[in-house]
C-alpha cells in the first residue's frame, strides 16, 4: 500500500511535465487541426540551447531555463513558417510529412553542433528529499511539478479571460464562424503554435533540470510521451491532456515498480495501443466530452 | 447600400453562381428566395468573403469588397447570421456574444451593447453562463442573430433562419428580423420560407440553379407562385 501511494505520489510529479508536452500537441492541433512532428526536436533544440548556455556561459537555473524557451519558441517560428503556414491552404498531411522531415534536419543540426551524448543541465534543486511516514518527496520534483501546475493554470487563465483565447476556442470548436466575426484563424494558430512550442520548452527544461542532463534522445523521449498522454486523454481535449499526462505518469512509476524498470515503457505504449482501440473515430479538438 | 454585379462563384469545375445580380437598400428588407441547391448560400458567402468569386463585383457602400478578407468586410459594416447558425458550442452565451464583437475595442461600448442585446433577447439573458450548446435551436438561432449585431453591422446578411425551427419559433424570428430593420439595420435575407419571407420584405428576388430569375417588390408576384419557385424551382421544359 505505502509503495502504491509512493508510486502514485511520483508519477504526478513527472505527470505534471507529461501534461505540458500533451497540451503543446493539443494546443496546436485544437487551432489548427495538425499534428506538429518536429515538437520533440524543437524542445530538444531548447533544452541544448541550455545546456550550452551552462557550459559555455556559466548559466544558472533560471539563465538555462530563459535560454531554453527563448529557443524553443525561435525553433518555432521557423517550424511554423516553413511547414504549417507555407502549407495553411493544403492538406495537414504535407504539414504533418513535412513537420517530420524538419524533425530530423533540426536533431542533425543539434548532433553537429553539439556531438556529445549527453550535456549537463543545471540541476533544480539539490536538496535532500523529505522523508514522513516512510513515504519520500524529492524537492526538485515537487517543484517541477508545482511550475508545471503553475503553467497549468497560467494557460486555463488565457484561454477563459482573454481576447486572445477567446478567439482560439471559436476556432478550435466552429472555424467558419469565427472567421465571420472577424477571427483570423492563421494568425491565432501561429500564436497558438508558438505559445505551445514555449509550453514544451519549459516542461523539457523542468525535466533536464531534475536530471541534472540532457541526451539527444531528449527529442524522441518527449515526443512519445507528449503524444501517448495526449492519446490517453482524448485526443484534442484540454482537461484530457493534463489528466492524461498525470495518468501516464502514474502508470509508469507503478509498472516499474511492480514489472521491473524495463516494463515501464511497453506498458504505457500497450494502453496507447488500447485506448486508440477503444476510442477510434472519437476524438474532438477542445470539448470536454 | 450592397450592390452584387455579375457574380460568379464556383466549386472547382461546378459554377454555383452564374452571374449574379442583386441589391439591398439602405433601411429596408432584401429577401433572396429559391430552392435547394440554388446558390444562396454560396452568395452569402461571396459576399462576406469566405469564397472567392472567379469574376464581378461586390459594392458596399461604394467600396469594392472582392479581394478583401472576412474580417476586414466584418470591420466595413457587413455581418452574416450564417446558415445552421453555428454557434460556438463549448462556449457560454456571453461568450459567444463577445467573441462577436471580436474586431472591437471599446470595452465599455462592448458592456453597452452586451445589455442591449440581453434586453431585446430576455431569453439570452436567462442562460448567458450556460453554454451555447445546451441551447434550443430558436435560441441559438436568436443567440446567432445576436452574435453577428454585437459587431454593429450596418448590413446584416442572414441565412435561412428559420431552417428547422417550429413555426411559433420561426415567426418570433421574423418579428425580430422587422424589429431591428425598425430599429435601422438593414439585412439581407436568404429564405426557403416564401411566406414568411415575402410578409416582411421590402423586395425580393428568386434565384434558381445560379441565376436571378425574377427581382420585384412582393405582391408583384403571385404568392403560390413564389412558394413553388422557392421550394421546387419553376418547371422548365
Ligand atoms: N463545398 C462545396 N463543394 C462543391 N459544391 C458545392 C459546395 N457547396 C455547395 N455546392 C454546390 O453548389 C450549389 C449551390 O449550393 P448552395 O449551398 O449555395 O445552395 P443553397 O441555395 O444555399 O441551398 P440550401 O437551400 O440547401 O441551403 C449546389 O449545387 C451545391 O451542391
Ligand atoms: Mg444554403
Amino acid at each position: 500500500m505505502l509503495d502504491l501511494i509512493q508510486n502514485t505520489i511520483d508519477g504526478v510529479m513527472i505527470g505534471g511535465a507529461y501534461a505540458l508536452l500533451a497540451l503543446g500537441f493539443t494546443l496546436t492541433f485544437g487551432v489548427m487541426r495538425r499534428l506538429n512532428l518536429a515538437f520533440g526536436a524543437i524542445v530538444l533544440c531548447g533544452l541544448y540551447a541550455g545546456a550550452a548556455a551552462h557550459q559555455a556561459l556559466g548559466w544558472g537555473l533560471l539563465g538555462s531555463i530563459a535560454a531554453t524557451l527563448a529557443v524553443a519558441v525561435a525553433a518555432g517560428l521557423y517550424v511554423e513558417r516553413l511547414c504549417f503556414r507555407a502549407l495553411a491552404e493544403s492538406a495537414s498531411i504535407a504539414a504533418m510529412v513535412s513537420s517530420f522531415a524538419i524533425w530530423m534536419q533540426l536533431e542533425e543540426i543539434a548532433a553537429l553542433l553539439m556531438p556529445r551524448r549527453t550535456y549537463a543541465y543545471p540541476a533544480l534543486s539539490e536538496a535532500r528529499p523529505w522523508e514522513w511516514a516512510g513515504l519520500s518527496l524529492r524537492p526538485d520534483q515537487l517543484a517541477m511539478a508545482a511550475v508545471a501546475l503553475g503553467a497549468m493554470a497560467a494557460l486555463g487563465w488565457t484561454l477563459r479571460r482573454t481576447r486572445f483565447g477567446l478567439a482560439a476556442r471559436a476556432v478550435a470548436t466552429a472555424p467558419l464562424a469565427a472567421r465571420l466575426a472577424g477571427i483570423e484563424p492563421a494568425r491565432i494558430g501561429s500564436a497558438m503554435f508558438l505559445l505551445a512550442c514555449g509550453l514544451g520548452g519549459l516542461a523539457g527544461a523542468l525535466i533536464a533540470a531534475v536530471d541534472s542532463q540532457v541526451t539527444i534522445k531528449f527529442g524522441m523521449w518527449a515526443m512519445l510521451k507528449g503524444l501517448v498522454a495526449m492519446t490517453l486523454g482524448g485526443i484534442g481535449s484540454i482537461p484530457g491532456a493534463v489528466i492524461g499526462g498525470l495518468a501516464l505518469g502514474v502508470i509508469e512509476s507503478n509498472a516499474q515498480w511492480y514489472l521491473g524498470a524495463e516494463w515501464r515503457d511497453i506498458v504505457a505504449y500497450g494502453l496507447l495501443f488500447a485506448v486508440l482501440y477503444w476510442r477510434r473515430g472519437r476524438e474532438r479538438p477542445w470539448t470536454n466530452s | 447600400m450592397l450592390r452584387v454585379g455579375d457574380v460568379v462563384t464556383a466549386y472547382g469545375q461546378l459554377e454555383a453562381l452564374k452571374g449574379v445580380s442583386v441589391a439591398a437598400e439602405s433601411g429596408k428588407i432584401t429577401c433572396l428566395l429559391g430552392p435547394n441547391g440554388a446558390g444562396k448560400t454560396t452568395l452569402m458567402m461571396t459576399v462576406t468573403g469566405l469564397l472567392k468569386p472567379k469574376r464581378g463585383s461586390i459594392a458596399f457602400e461604394g467600396q469594392e469588397l472582392v479581394g478583401l478578407s472576412p474580417s476586414e468586410i466584418v470591420a466595413r459594416g457587413v455581418a452574416l447570421v450564417p446558415e445552421n447558425r453555428l454557434v460556438f458550442p463549448d462556449m457560454s452565451v456571453r461568450e459567444n456574444l463577445e467573441a462577436g464583437a471580436y474586431l472591437r475595442r471599446k470595452p465599455a461600448e462592448i458592456a453597452a451593447d452586451l445589455d442591449r442585446m440581453f434586453e431585446r433577447f430576455p431569453r439570452l439573458k436567462e442562460r448567458a453562463g450556460q453554454s451555447a450548446g445546451t441551447l434550443s435551436g430558436g435560441e441559438q438561432q436568436m443567440l446567432a442573430v445576436a452574435r453577428a449585431l454585437m459587431s454593429r453591422p450596418r448590413l446584416l446578411l442572414m441565412d435561412e433562419p428559420s431552417l428547422g425551427l417550429a413555426p411559433l419559433i420561426v415567426e418570433e424570428i421574423f418579428r425580430i428580423v422587422a424589429e431591428l430593420n425598425r430599429d435601422g439595420t438593414s439585412i439581407f435575407l436568404v429564405e426557403q420560407n416564401a411566406h414568411m419571407a415575402l410578409k416582411v420584405a421590402h423586395h425580393f428576388y428568386l434565384i434558381e440553379q445560379g441565376r436571378v430569375t425574377f427581382s420585384g417588390s412582393p405582391g408583384q408576384l403571385a404568392e403560390d407562385e413564389v412558394i413553388q419557385r422557392a421550394y421546387l424551382g419553376s418547371k422548365r421544359g
